[in-house]
């Protein structure tokens, strides 16, 4: 049983604590006094938070073995596909099973 | 709406249910009854906290350390609200819930799709989100009910979450046509890397904004 209050204390401090990070820009800057900088900083953010995340999500991929070179294909046929397509999920679901067939052969 | 809402949202069903089977499946590792998997998606719903809490959780860390790694893991989430400050419509319960659901899949699938004229902007937002936690919650469910009896072999599944940000990356590129945010994300991104790589993200993410704020501001500067 104690257990599960530290379990349950532990979750309602990660919940508060993500709450706060994704509550303070709109506590911050209120509606309606968006300067001419903060609108080019949010308008600027998007391309930027997802080259990032790209990067980030590919970090870990040891270099020089066989892993990068899968995921490389595999980054290929949903950047081809979307290219050519422009489906989403067409582009997604077809990489993740090229990517799936290497890992699990 | 809802139809169209579920539909635009379908991208994050592939990144967040392989993602949260992982969660579920390592999160049972440790112990509790399956709910509380369940529970860490509908309460807590934030991907890469939820993972570091199952190697806190083991060790039986002090409450205020989850508390502040769970705070510096997420900083980088004050940035994506800045997007939707007037989107989000008036203080109510849904603008509420809209911040809570913020994550970086949301955030990254709400700033690239356009909302069809005839919906509102909120309420259109609120479904995608909803959705979004649904599909989470789902997978970390599923996770956790079938850790001990998994037939399906889940390996590289996670590569969906990647793939859902480099579909959203172009979808980027085609709005955006600039060159400049892509480059200056790159180079901050490996300048984090190397030297931060611990807290690459929001390394990543200061040093973009930062740079961005200053070259506009020179360029300001030069034009007066």
């Amino acid at each position: 049983m104690n257990e599960i209050n530290y379990l349950l204390a532990a979750m309602l401090v990660m919940t508060i604590s993500t709450y706060i990070t994704r509550l303070t820009p709109f506590l911050l800057f209120g509606k309606g006094q968006e300067s001419a900088l903060l609108n080019y900083i949010s308008k600027s953010t998007p391309p930027m938070v997802m080259t990032i995340l790209v990067i980030y999500m590919l970090k870990e991929v040891e270099y020089l073995t066989f892993e990068i070179v899968y995921t490389f294909i595999a980054l290929l046929v949903t950047t081809g596909l979307h290219i050519y397509k422009r489906n989403a999920l067409l582009s997604i679901v077809s990489g993740t099973i090229v990517y799936m067939f290497f890992v699990q052969t | 709406m809802i139809r169209s809402a579920l539909k635009i949202s379908l991208p994050i069903l592939f990144g967040f249910v392989p993602l949260g089977i992982a969660f579920g499946l390592l999160f049972q590792e440790l112990g509790y009854p399956w709910y509380f998997a369940s529970l860490m998606g509908i309460f807590v719903y934030a991907g890469a906290a939820q993972f570091m809490a199952i190697g806190l959780l083991s060790s039986g860390i002090g409450l205020l350390e989850i508390a502040i790694s769970t705070f510096f893991l997420n900083s980088r989430h004050m940035f994506y609200g800045l997007a939707f400050l007037e989107s989000f419509g008036n203080w109510n319960l849904r603008k509420l819930y809209l911040i809570f659901g913020l994550t970086d899949e949301t955030y990254a699938l709400m700033t690239t799709i356009k909302v069809p004229k005839n919906f509102t902007k909120e309420r259109y937002y609120f479904f995608i989100t909803l959705f979004a936690q649904i599909y989470w919650v789902l997978g970390c469910t599923i996770g956790a009910l079938t850790a001990n009896a998994l037939s399906f072999n889940t390996n590289g599944m996670e590569f969906a979450a990647t793939a859902l940000f480099v579909v959203l990356l172009i979808e980027q590129w085609i709005k955006v046509k600039r060159l400049l945010p892509f480059i200056i994300a790159f180079i901050a991104s490996f300048i984090a890397l190397f030297f931060f790589i611990k807290h690459m993200l929001l390394v990543a993410i200061i040093l973009s904004i930062g740079s961005i704020v200053l070259l506009r501001v020179i360029k300001t500067k030069s034009n007066e």
